[in-house]
């Protein structure tokens, strides 16, 4: 520690200026009241100038009160035993002064800097209450904890296969060593590294952050100087920052495991609505094919052929409409788990509508299908045979809810930035308020002929939005509604040579 | 002529069973297998004029029997698969299937197919290509390098008219992408699939009377072109 030499300074130049003071009055005043003069001069050194000064002070004052006015003057000599034990009492009282002035002095200093880390601990407390997700809590706790403390600080939360994760935004490097204390700490729940007992040769010190319901993980902080976390205050003052943000991380795990529950609740009733929906209509086509063929098996020439004929057909279409409930289920799983790749290339969208078209085939029969695609459209990049599901949906759609013989317009259109496909049919219509709802799987309309699982559009807007695109639809003024969406034209278009 | 001779590699029995009838009934001989490794020594032993091969066999992949079939053996070969395979289509198809039917089909598609690939016989035979073809108001010579259509002769530039020639050769059958730009492009041309999309909307302004809805040149949609016969 180096000796603050113009403090010492200052308390000579003091004492020098009792002296002069009691010097005028000392034809006036008695001997008691020039120690006065000499006491005020240690207690401003004191308060100023802190302990060595104002012990150095006093020691100056009882020499220059015996010198200059305790007879003989101008020597140490004393002519009055009685006035050594003056001299012994002033340099108590000095001594006692001193210490006192100092100590309130350092009690406020310490209260003030109490107050400062109670206000950052007040600030650091609101921010978190206010914030959601571990991440945001510990970006906000590390920096507190690092501007207070003036330290390089890191959070270590436990990850995957029971080892620690550290989370520091950078500044805080982890060897396996440090990871080590770290670990003790948490599995321990005490504090360890430097400047305990356990593991003090650690560069940082480490304290287990513990929440209500267990331990949720550990603080390093790096001091910048090694000792400024010395003081007992400091680490009771850095435990309740630890509290605090174990409680942050705490409450916020609490609100992601109860979002978690809900979303997981609503995946089982979207489970258990899909059983019950796919249940239903794998049924009815199965149920139809074995009665119409045990009918035919049982009653062999019985039937006439028209019936019998009339059977066959509906096996035949039955079987049909199982495969393409199968083929939706089977698209809409594979929607939903992500496994769905796009491969996206350059198309033509009247190829992908007649593509669409031919597939539906024999059952657009009795319908007038107008189809206005410009020869002048652009490529547009898609999956052409993922949007040709969408269109063959679409179609599948307006064949099951207009009339039959009632017609349906494809339209094609396009700008720079991005293709519009639109369908419309004669039909019904949407009941008003319901447009959105189409979209929305096991949503059923009031069909009188075939009913579907509700998938059908579900995956029309799934495969739309993976391509960026946007599907709706839309009741049209003459009756009918339309089903139009947009794949967007990102790039320039290819070259084509020859 | 005799009967021809048809070897089924498929798996599920009531599959090979409905085949056998439908098969039987349109007088062909069906020799079935259920295997792979049956199969392919059924084809070797029954010398088939046609082989049907399910892609999804127990014991090797069907585009691993076609390959080997491939090594000494020109016969037409079908495929069967499920509908949202397309990239396993092409894999057969380039392997060196004829062509595919996606499950589940109707007996009609299938024999339409069969027909197909026994008039077209042996792959890459010069003899088994039809110089002409008639298909609805659809009239192609391509000895005389005539098109018409609904009787009035139609004018292709030189990459219409061989792309439209690449998919006569294989009328009836599908074509895939890649085949179609190895012929008319040639072999560096294999990625540019967009020229093939410009070409087609091209050919059908000027082949078919509504190109969106068209009759003749058909697309199938992850796979390729099919010029229709019938």
């Amino acid at each position: 520690m180096s000796i603050d030499w113009p403090s010492y300074g200052w308390a000579i130049a003091l004492v020098a200026l009792a002296t002069g003071a009691a010097w005028l009055m000392f034809p006036f005043f008695e001997l008691a009241d020039l120690i006065m003069m000499y006491l005020l001069g240690i207690v401003v050194v004191a308060m100023r100038h802190g302990r060595g000064p104002s012990l150095l002070a006093s020691v100056l004052s009882v020499a220059a009160l015996d010198v200059f006015f305790v007879p003989p003057f101008f020597t140490f000599a004393v002519s009055d035993a009685r006035h050594l034990f003056t001299f012994a009492v002033m340099l108590v009282v000095g001594f006692v002064i001193s210490n006192l002035t100092v100590r309130i002095q350092a009690q406020a200093a310490a209260a003030r800097s109490r107050e400062a880390r109670t206000a950052a601990l007040y600030a650091m407390s609101r921010e978190l209450t206010s914030t959601r997700g571990v991440h945001e809590l510990l970006t906000i706790a590390l920096r507190h904890v690092s501007e207070v403390f003036k330290s390089q600080v890191v959070v270590l939360l436990p990850g995957a296969d029971r080892g620690l994760s550290a989370w520091s935004g950078g500044q805080f490097q982890l060897d396996a060593n440090e990871l080590g204390v770290a670990r003790w700490v948490y599995e321990h729940r005490q504090p360890a590294g430097l400047g305990t007992a356990t593991l003090p040769g650690a560069s940082a010190l480490y304290l287990p952050l513990i929440a209500p319901r267990g331990p949720v993980g550990a603080l390093g902080v790096r001091p910048g100087d090694r000792h400024s976390l010395d003081a007992p205050d400091q680490l009771h003052q850095l435990e309740t920052f630890a509290n605090q943000t174990a409680l942050a991380i705490e409450r916020a795990r609490l609100a992601d495991e109860a979002s978690d529950a809900k979303i997981r609740m609503e995946t089982e009733r979207l489970r258990n609505s899909l059983l019950s929906s796919v249940s239903h209509d794998l049924r009815t086509p199965l149920a139809t094919i074995t009665g119409a063929v045990s009918t035919i098996l049982e009653n062999g020439s019985r039937l006439d052929d028209r019936t019998r004929q009339e059977l066959l057909e509906s096996v035949r279409d039955e079987g049909e409409r199982l495969n393409r409930l199968v083929q939706n289920l089977l698209e809409m799983t594979r929607l939903e788990s992500g496994a769905l790749q796009l491969r996206k290339e350059w198309h033509s969208l009247e190829e992908v509508i007649g593509a669409a078209l031919s597939r539906v085939g024999k059952r657009l029969a009795n319908r007038r299908v107008t189809t206005r695609v410009p020869p002048s459209l652009p490529l547009v990049p898609m999956d052409d045979v993922l949007v040709e599901q969408v269109l063959v949906n679409i179609l599948e759609n307006a064949l099951k809810y207009t009339p039959p013989g009632s017609p349906i317009e494809i339209i094609a259109t396009a700008t720079d930035r991005a293709a519009t496909v639109e369908v419309a049919d004669r039909g019904p219509g949407l009941p008003h308020g319901e447009e959105d709802k189409v979209f929305e799987k096991f949503y059923r309309g009031r069909a009188d002929g075939e009913r579907g699982a509700g998938l059908g559009l579900a995956i029309c807007q799934g495969v739309v939005r993976a391509h960026g695109g946007r599907i709706w639809a839309q009741n049209l003024p003459g009756g009918g509604v339309a089903f139009l969406f947009t794949l967007p034209i990102t790039d320039a278009q290819p070259t084509v040579d020859g | 002529m005799a009967e021809p001779v048809v070897v089924v590699v498929e798996d599920e029995p009531q599959i090979r069973k409905f085949l056998r009838a439908a098969l039987t009934g349109q007088g062909y001989r069906v020799f079935e297998a259920g295997t792979g490794a049956d199969g392919l020594i059924e084809a070797a032993s029954r010398q088939p004029d046609i082989v049907i091969v399910d892609l999804g066999l127990p014991d090797v992949d069907g585009r691993e029997v076609i390959t080997r079939l491939r090594e000494w053996s020109a016969v037409p070969i079908i495929v069967l698969s499920a509908r949202g395979q397309e990239p396993d289509k092409v894999a057969a198809l380039d392997a060196g299937a004829d062509d595919y039917l996606s499950k589940p089909f109707g007996v009609g598609e299938l024999l339409a197919r069969m027909r197909v690939a026994l008039r077209h016989g042996a792959r890459g035979d010069p003899e088994s290509v039809e110089s002409t073809l008639t298909v609805g108001d659809l009239q192609i010579d391509l000895g005389r390098r005539r098109v018409l259509v609904q009787g009035a002769e139609v004018h292709l530039t030189p990459i219409e008219y061989r792309l439209l020639a690449t998919l006569v050769k294989h009328a009836g059958k599908v074509v895939t992408h890649r085949q179609l730009l190895r012929e008319v492009w040639g072999p560096n041309a294999e990625d540019q699939s967009h020229y093939l999309r410009v070409y087609m909307a091209h050919l059908r302004r000027k082949l078919e009377t509504n190109p969106a809805q068209p009759r003749y040149l058909l697309t199938e949609a992850g796979v390729g072109y099919r010029l229709l016969t019938e």
